[in-house]
């Protein structure tokens, strides 16, 4: 576990040490519908930016307070200068926020290699994945440019193979919270997972199958309490996790979360590319089209309540906690129907906003009264 | 140099101020609460001003007005918009100023100032408390200390604590946490003021450029005599001095009164 | 004594007409009615037939903000279903509207038989999905991705894929709308309306082209009643007519003439992003500074169709295609490129371009001033709107912002606003009105 919140703590000196040590190129990405196959194929290490939870006075004469401020947040590692060893950064679009903070990295930090993928958004349509493979040969020429070097099919099956590797460990240690006692708690879940996108894959692999190895005969001390999903847009809220997971120790109610919805962590990592394919390209292609979409990709269908209520279910969720970024629009758009069919299927939800300017401490204590309901709820029968 | 007699008045939220300026000089000075009433507070505030500088109403050429004290054209001659006002007494006082800024009670502003000491650009925080003299006063209820001892006991803190909340709702909430944490009292005072002056800053930025040996950064308003604030700006803005006039109160109404004197006759 | 001669605008009562009619057309029994995104490909679902009664959202959405007290109720409606305060202010006032069943021009509000549009900001298809599910599902659904990419010249080139993309899902849709309703698709009446929709958005550009004249024939307030015809419904005949062979042929009269907007013009503005559309009195203000506001990006390039040329460095409308589309597929193509040259689709990609283009607004229709309204209404258009506030400055442009909601009248405050433009008129160093 040390190994990998040194990972999250200390992320710029380990691509800074990388970097050094390889000689090749550390690109940022913004989001994570980004083809980091294609960049490993490149030998490059692909390294998503997240911010660091300060207040990003710093972004607001570049983006306004009405957008979300984990996009504000991003975009002030890039003001401050922490990221000035990036060979280039690389967006995916979705969302308007993450696009915001990419374009004025750009102009304010530049020049500095950069390619803006013109990720579809009809993923409901067979039509996205032919242009989504000619936007792909054009991210390639651009990171040949960048590199000066060249890459075939077998470069790409070694990247594939790289990430699907480092996904497959992932819902392996993911699994393990399906148990009664889960042997991992939700803070650390969530750590290790955000952990992946500051190092290199193999780095990670390494480490997170010790990890699975060890959760094998590994037990917590600790009464699990409610089983709690959480769903939401960004999240890497250690914190937060940590401090409702600990409630329990004071307080006469208690909890684990067992599973997330997230953009950082299943929504990322649940889907792997398909390796029996002759043509990788394509392949890598029709994963990030049917991937677990983000809301503003989740349409005409809302497939996603489908995904939100699989979860539910084999993780056998007492409550679900929406964790939403403030003034995220996609997200918005879908809650109050996802909150519907749980609550329909008997699960109660609760709806927090997060924002790197409010202290997570009342947070907690709102958790704890909605952990209350839980148990009152028991009580009936 | 023009020697007429003129007054400027700047009605503000809590305080309206007038200041009688002759020459170069501000002559006499009346500050009275601004209450409810604007036309009276105008009304007490010349009659104060001039009080102390021993003159009869006579003697005043020409009145000008700034602030909320817009529409009262009874015994206004001029309405001079704030920024302009703001700018102008500014450059009386310091005529190398580049950048000005004014913090009050309730409400911030800066404004980018010309050669000439036009108004270039500006920017103003009229919605939210936490970027005015509101906060620090509503923090230092929180802390239990004094107002006019919190700017002191900020700078007697070498150890800066991140404050995330940019609400004063929410900053008191993280204040009482910081408290409950054993956090030491000048600690908690000296994040206060870095805070505000993150703020403050930001919106000093947008109407930048900043950081070159030709800023003259002026600060006026009730906040500029808050010590521990005008430290943590400095700091935010990375410049070694930033300008305090004597009487940062009345800058904006020496200000008017000038531009009154100026601007002749309609 | 005014310096230009004014005169009221000779078409604004057929305008008045045409639209009264058009809204009150939608509540008519029969035909089939199909509700879309003003950026929708209008032109596609004119193929079902003579009897297709379009629905666009984004004009419904600011007629209801215009009159605050019934916005205001169906704001209450949608927060109260669970909507956030911070979502687009035009879908709240739509979604309001289903919940209440009221529609903004009388009676219950018309249930959509189908809904067809298209997708680029977050929300569009997002609009619709929803919007079906409050009026209990069961509405056949289709949104054509147009987030292909930026248009030359902020692109080396319109890649091939690109507009493939967008044919191949139009074509599709084509497909999907006979299945859905049964009936035969008329090639004829669908590329008749692709070429309208290419006429109306072209004769709009040229009509704002004609405001870079000194005084300037139309102000941004009567652009806003006139331009509401191309968001309306693109692919109508009679709109494209209007434009084309009336507003077009009176505009360029009057700048033959030299008739003014604001008889008393002495300086000109340009915005930014939607208006307060409840508070659209601030154009009145700015008048009595004798200052005009000529138009914006927004109002000319919502739907006006213009190509930046970049060795000019100047906007201007984009040339008509040489010929008509002659079959399906052509008019899919046509359609498809022409769309995605639209200016505000250009900024969701970067905000440089938008910079490109405002700039060249600014300098050619001879702007003092530019106001940007930060929108929290609408995080589509304000995207980026910040760095477009720094690249104009860096240009040598003076531009002042406040904030405010196209849709919400709770974001915006008149008084404060009018304090800043009048400060920012000010430093223009225009004189303050003797009677404000």
């Amino acid at each position: 576990m040390d190994q990998f919140e040194k990972w999250y703590a200390d992320r710029l000196d380990y691509q800074r040490e990388w970097k050094n040590k390889t000689g090749k190129e550390v690109v940022g990405y913004f989001c994570t519908y980004t083809p980091e196959e294609i960049l490993y194929a490149f030998d490059i290490l692909p390294v998503r930016i997240l911010g660091t939870h300060e207040p990003p006075n710093i972004s607001s004469s570049h983006i306004p307070g009405m957008f979300c401020p984990f996009s504000r947040d991003v975009l002030a590692q890039g003001l401050l200068g922490r990221y000035d060893h990036l060979d280039g950064i690389i967006l995916a679009q979705s969302c308007l926020h993450l696009r915001g903070a990419f374009s004025s990295w750009e102009i304010h930090r530049g020049p500095i290699w950069n390619h803006y993928l013109p990720m579809p958004n009809h993923v409901q349509s067979e039509r996205s994945i032919p242009f989504l493979v000619e936007e792909y040969k054009l991210l390639i020429e651009n990171l040949e440019r960048l590199t000066g070097r060249k890459i075939g099919d077998d470069d790409l099956q070694r990247g594939i193979i790289k990430k699907n590797n480092v996904r497959k460990v992932l819902r392996d240690i993911y699994q393990t919270r399906r148990t009664d006692n889960p042997p991992i708690t939700g803070a650390e879940s969530m750590g290790v997972a955000c952990a992946r996108f500051f190092t290199h894959a193999d780095d990670f692999l390494k480490e997170a199958t010790l990890l699975l190895e060890s959760l094998q005969t590994r037990r917590l001390k600790r009464d699990p309490g409610n089983r709690i999903m959480l769903v939401g847009s960004e999240s890497d809220d250690v914190e937060f996790l940590k401090m409702i997971e600990n409630l329990g120790e004071t307080a006469s109610v208690g909890c684990t979360v067992v599973v997330e919805d997230l953009c950082t962590t299943t929504r990322d990592f649940w889907d792997l590319v398909d390796t029996s394919s002759q043509d990788p390209l394509k392949a890598i292609a029709v994963r990030y089209v049917n991937r677990t979409p983000c809301p503003t990709k989740d349409w005409p269908q809302r497939l996603r309540i489908d995904t939100i209520m699989d979860l539910a279910r084999e993780y056998r969720v007492d409550g679900v906690i929406f964790a939403h970024q403030k003034f995220c629009d996609p997200h918005e758009n879908d809650m109050p129907f996802i909150r519907k069919r749980l609550e329909d299927n008997g699960i109660p939800t609760y709806f927090l906003e997060f924002d790197v300017t409010e202290p997570a401490g009342p947070l907690a204590t709102r958790v704890e009264a909605f952990l209350e309901t839980l148990d009152a709820t028991d009580d009936l029968f | 140099m023009d020697q007429r007699i003129t007054a400027g008045i700047d009605c503000g939220s809590k305080t309206t101020k007038c200041v009688i300026v002759e020459g170069n000089d501000p002559i006499g000075i009346g500050l009275t609460s601004s209450g409810f009433d604007i036309k009276e507070a105008i009304n007490r505030s010349l009659n104060d001003a001039l009080c102390a500088s021993n003159m009869d109403r006579e003697c005043i050429e020409r009145i000008g007005v700034t602030g909320a004290g817009a529409g009262n054209t009874e015994i206004v001659d001029i309405e001079i918009n704030e920024i302009r006002a703001m700018g102008r007494g500014a450059v009386h006082f310091f005529p190398g100023a580049t950048t000005v800024v004014d913090v009050g009670a309730e409400m911030a502003r800066t404004a980018r100032l010309s050669k000439n000491g036009n108004v270039e650009d500006f920017a103003m925080n009229e919605k939210c408390a936490a970027g005015a003299g509101a906060f620090i006063e509503a923090m230092s209820r929180a802390l239990g200390v004094p107002l006019e001892d919190m700017g002191e006991l900020a700078n007697q803190s070498n150890n800066p604590i991140p404050m995330n909340a940019q609400c004063v709702i929410f900053a008191e909430s993280e204040v009482v946490g910081q408290i409950h944490a054993n956090t030491p009292v000048k600690d908690i005072c000296r994040a206060i003021h870095d805070a505000m002056a993150s703020r403050i800053a930001s919106m000093i930025r947008r109407v930048g450029p900043m950081g070159t040996s030709d800023d003259d950064i002026v600060v006026m308003g009730g906040v500029a005599l808050n010590t521990g604030f005008i430290e943590a700006l400095k700091r935010e803005l990375m410049v070694e001095r930033l300008r305090i006039p004597r009487h940062p109160l009345i800058v904006p109404a020496v200000g008017a009164a000038l531009i009154a004197r100026e601007e002749g006759s309609d | 004594m005014d310096r230009y001669p004014t005169e009221p605008i000779k078409c604004w009562d057929r305008a008045k007409k045409m639209r009264a009619d058009w809204y009150k057309d939608l509540t008519r029994r029969g035909g089939i009615r199909i509700m879309g995104s003003a950026w929708a490909f209008d032109a596609v679902p004119m193929g079902l037939g003579r009897d297709v009664r379009w629905m666009a959202g984004e004009p419904y959405g600011a007629s209801c903000a215009a009159r605050p007290e019934l916005s205001s109720r169906f704001m209450t409606a949608a927060e109260n279903f669970g909507f956030s305060r911070d979502i687009c202010a035009y879908m709240r006032n739509y979604w309001g509207s289903i919940l209440c069943n009221e529609y903004a021009f009388g009676g219950a509000f018309p249930k959509a038989d189908l809904a067809y549009t298209q997708h680029i900001c977050c929300s569009h298809a997002k609009w619709y999905q929803n919007a079906i599910a409050l009026e209990g599902g069961g509405i056949p659904f289709f949104a054509v991705d147009v987030g292909a990419g930026p248009y030359p010249p902020f692109a080396p080139e319109m890649y091939e894929h690109r507009i493939r993309y967008v044919t191949d899902q139009l074509l599709d849709s084509i497909d999907w709308l006979e299945e859905t309703t049964g009936r035969t698709f008329q090639d004829d009446l669908f590329v008749e309306a692709a070429w309208n929709d290419i006429r109306t958005t072209r004769a709009w550009a040229e009509i704002c082209h004609l405001n870079r004249a000194v005084p300037a024939p139309l102000d941004e307030k009567s652009l806003y009643s006139l331009y509401v015809f191309a968001a309306l419904q693109k692919s109508n005949g009679a709109f494209a007519d209007f434009y084309e062979k009336e507003l077009l042929v009176e505009v360029r009269d009057r700048v033959d003439r030299g008739i003014a907007a604001v008889g008393n013009e002495r300086a000109r503005v340009m915005t930014d992003t939607q208006p307060p559309w409840g508070s659209l009195s601030i154009y009145r203000h700015l008048e009595k500074w004798g200052v005009v506001s000529m138009g914006s990006l927004y109002t000319f390039g919502l739907e006006g169709m213009w190509l930046f040329d970049k060795d000019s460095q100047r906007l201007l409308p984009r040339p008509l295609p040489p010929e008509n589309p002659q079959s399906r597929e052509e008019a899919c193509r046509m359609l498809a490129d022409w769309h995605l040259s639209r200016p505000e689709y250009q900024h969701f990609y970067s905000p440089r371009y938008k910079t490109d283009m405002m700039d060249a607004i600014a300098r050619g229709w001879k702007v003092d001033g530019i106001i940007l309204h930060y929108n929290r209404g609408c995080e589509g258009l304000s995207m980026g709107i910040a760095e477009n506030r720094l690249g104009l400055i860096d240009r040598g442009h003076r531009v002042m912002t406040y904030e405010g909601n196209m849709g919400d009248q709770r974001e915006f405050d008149m008084q404060t606003t009018e304090k800043r433009i009048d400060i920012f008129l000010e430093s223009l160093g225009l004189p303050r009105p003797k009677d404000p």
